[in-house]
This record gives structure tokens, C-alpha cells and sequence, in this order.
């Protein structure tokens, strides 16, 4: 069996993490045109090399991110998302 | 005295139907209805110290959640555990569970008699801060006895070894295929694990667990034998 590193939980099985996509940085909500907010929504890079991905460790339904090799599928690290998300986000025009 | 029945009581267990084809008694304990025992044998205390399977699923439990959670925690007069998942047992025998930088799981103690899940409830929660009720969503079983680990080993992946995983210890993880939180709590010098999973999976659970326990001669057994292993008779 496969294992993973949980920054929550620990190693852990792969049986008990859920692939979870890309990770992709977001364009800027305001400033960014349909067209570039698809390609963030829908489209992925599907890239062979080093990429960074959302991982779920289902048991405790943990959200983290994963630096992986697509060639060797050597897991480089993984790492909490307060790492990159440490600060909040108004999707509104005019936040209240 | 009259024999009291699962339907009597304000909540039953998810596993009620199992409990009955086992003819077992069940006791008050506070306001929960629990198995007291199971048929008329006086050895389950015994049996308890070598490999136990009890069903806490109707005694209280709650939890919180959000970016606000351990500040008002924190104000709470109660004990908070340092680490995420790990657990620390409060004077009045309820149980906090850090279960990872925001979330916290709060369980009675076996016999109901603390306040603690009550408390907490009632209030008025602050910004950001989110009731995570537990008590419906959640089964709690009780794996008991020396073999408990050795058991484990057959159905879930974490090593629970007592020398490996420390009381007060919590491992987020898959048993038997379904996701659970194993928390090591033990009873006076017995080693005990509470599994929290989710309810809709109870009676499969239950019954992979009796499945190996099988090898093991492990048996049912009731708050009488929890309470017996707590006094360390």
C-alpha cells in the first residue's frame, strides 16, 4: 500500500485520502475575465513533473496540499493550506 | 422492579435491535439508557480485562468548530489539550478532544455525571465559533482489554500498541473500512479505546468489530464492566 503524509494525522495509507485536483493560485476575483476564471474553475494542466495538489485525509475530512512528481509519483512534501491561504478573501464588490 | 426497555428512553441506540438478541438489561445512567449487562453472567469484568465491546452511543457529547473555537474554549474554566489530537480527561471525568487546531470533541464521562457537554451547549456561541453537535451524528463504542490492540491490528492501520500510542492519544483513521476517531482512554489500569464513527454505519461496525474479536474469546459487555475496570476491581 501506497503511504501518505498527513501534516494533521501523519503517515497514513493512501486508502484514507481522497485526490482533491490541481492546485492552481486564484486570480484576482475582480480584476479576472470569464474566460480566466473558467481556466481556473475547469481546466487543469495535467502536467508531467513537479506538480502541487489538494489531498483529503477523509477520516478527519483534513484539506491539504501535496507537492508530487507525476513521473516517479515520489511525494516531495506536504504541508498545511494556512501555509498559503493565511489571510481572507471577499469575494463581494463592496464587502460589508 | 419493572425491566426497562430501549423504547423507554428519550434516545436508543443505534444498536438497540443487536442488544436485545443478546438479551441484554439496560440501567439509567443519568438521563441514557445504557446495557448494564449482558444475559445473567457475573464474569463480563473479568472477560473486560482481556477484550471488551460496550456501546456508550446514548451517554452525552458535543463538539465546536471555527477559526473562534479555542479562544472561547480557552474561556471556559475547562482543561484544553495542547496538541491536536490528543485528549485530556477533566476533574469531573468528561473528556476534551482536540481534534485539530479549530475542532474540539467533548464526551461525558461513563457515568453522565458531569455537566460539562450541558454547559457548553447552552451558551451563546462567539464570531466564528460553530456548534458541532455529535450526539446524532456519532456512535461511541467502548473497545476494552489487554488484546484490544492485537485486535486492531486486523482492521485498522494505525499501531495501537500501548507502548505506541499513549493514553490520551487520538488517531483520525479508517477501521474496518469506515472513518473513526480512536481515542485512548483508559479504565483504571485496563486499556480502553472510545471509537467515535459515524451512526449510520453502527451495526456494521459492531458487528466487524464482534467478527474479530472472534479469535480473541472477546465479549459484549455492559456499563457494569466499564464501572468495574474504572474502580480497578
Amino acid at each position: 500500500m501506497k503511504l501518505l503524509t498527513c501534516p494533521l494525522n501523519g503517515q497514513r495509507n493512501i486508502s484514507e485520502f481522497t485526490y482533491g485536483g490541481e492546485y492552481h493560485p486564484m486570480p484576482d476575483p475582480h480584476s479576472t475575465d470569464a474566460r480566466q476564471w473558467a481556466e481556473y474553475v475547469f481546466f487543469h494542466d495535467n502536467a508531467a513533473g513537479l506538480v502541487t495538489e489538494w489531498w483529503c485525509h477523509t477520516a478527519s475530512s483534513f484539506w491539504f496540499l501535496a507537492e508530487r512528481n507525476t513521473i516517479s509519483d515520489q511525494i516531495i512534501r506536504t504541508f498545511e493550506a494556512s501555509e498559503i491561504f493565511n489571510q481572507r478573501i471577499d469575494f463581494a464588490e463592496n464587502p460589508q | 422492579m419493572a425491566e426497562l426497555k430501549p423504547d423507554q428512553a428519550a434516545r436508543r441506540s443505534p444498536l438497540y435491535r443487536r442488544h436485545q438478541a443478546l438479551n441484554a438489561q439496560f440501567e439509567m445512567v443519568g438521563d441514557a439508557l445504557l446495557v448494564s449487562r449482558y444475559g445473567d453472567t457475573s464474569m463480563e469484568p473479568r472477560l473486560a480485562i482481556s477484550l471488551g465491546l460496550a456501546d456508550l452511543s446514548t451517554l452525552p457529547r458535543t463538539g465546536f468548530k471555527g477559526a473562534g473555537a479555542p479562544k472561547w474554549a480557552a474561556s471556559q474554566s475547562v482543561q484544553l489539550p495542547e496538541q491536536p489530537n490528543t485528549a485530556v480527561t477533566q476533574p469531573d471525568g468528561s473528556l476534551i478532544a482536540k481534534l485539530s487546531h479549530q475542532e474540539l470533541l467533548i464526551v461525558s464521562d461513563v457515568e453522565a455525571k458531569s455537566s460539562l457537554v450541558t454547559r457548553l451547549n447552552q451558551h451563546k456561541l462567539p464570531a466564528a465559533t460553530y456548534s458541532l453537535p455529535r450526539a446524532d451524528s456519532h456512535s461511541w463504542l467502548a473497545v476494552t482489554g489487554l488484546l484490544a490492540a492485537e485486535m486492531f491490528s486486523k482492521i485498522c492501520g494505525v499501531d495501537l500498541r500501548t507502548h505506541k500510542f499513549a493514553q490520551g492519544q487520538i488517531a483520525q483513521t479508517s477501521v474496518a473500512k469506515i472513518n473513526a476517531v480512536i481515542v485512548r482512554h483508559d479504565l483504571g489500569t485496563t486499556p480502553c479505546f472510545y471509537i467515535f464513527s459515524d451512526i449510520t454505519s453502527t451495526e456494521f461496525l459492531w458487528d466487524c468489530l464482534l467478527d474479530a474479536m472472534e479469535e480473541h474469546q472477546g465479549v459484549t459487555i455492559g456499563v457494569a464492566a466499564i464501572r468495574s475496570l474504572a474502580a480497578g476491581e
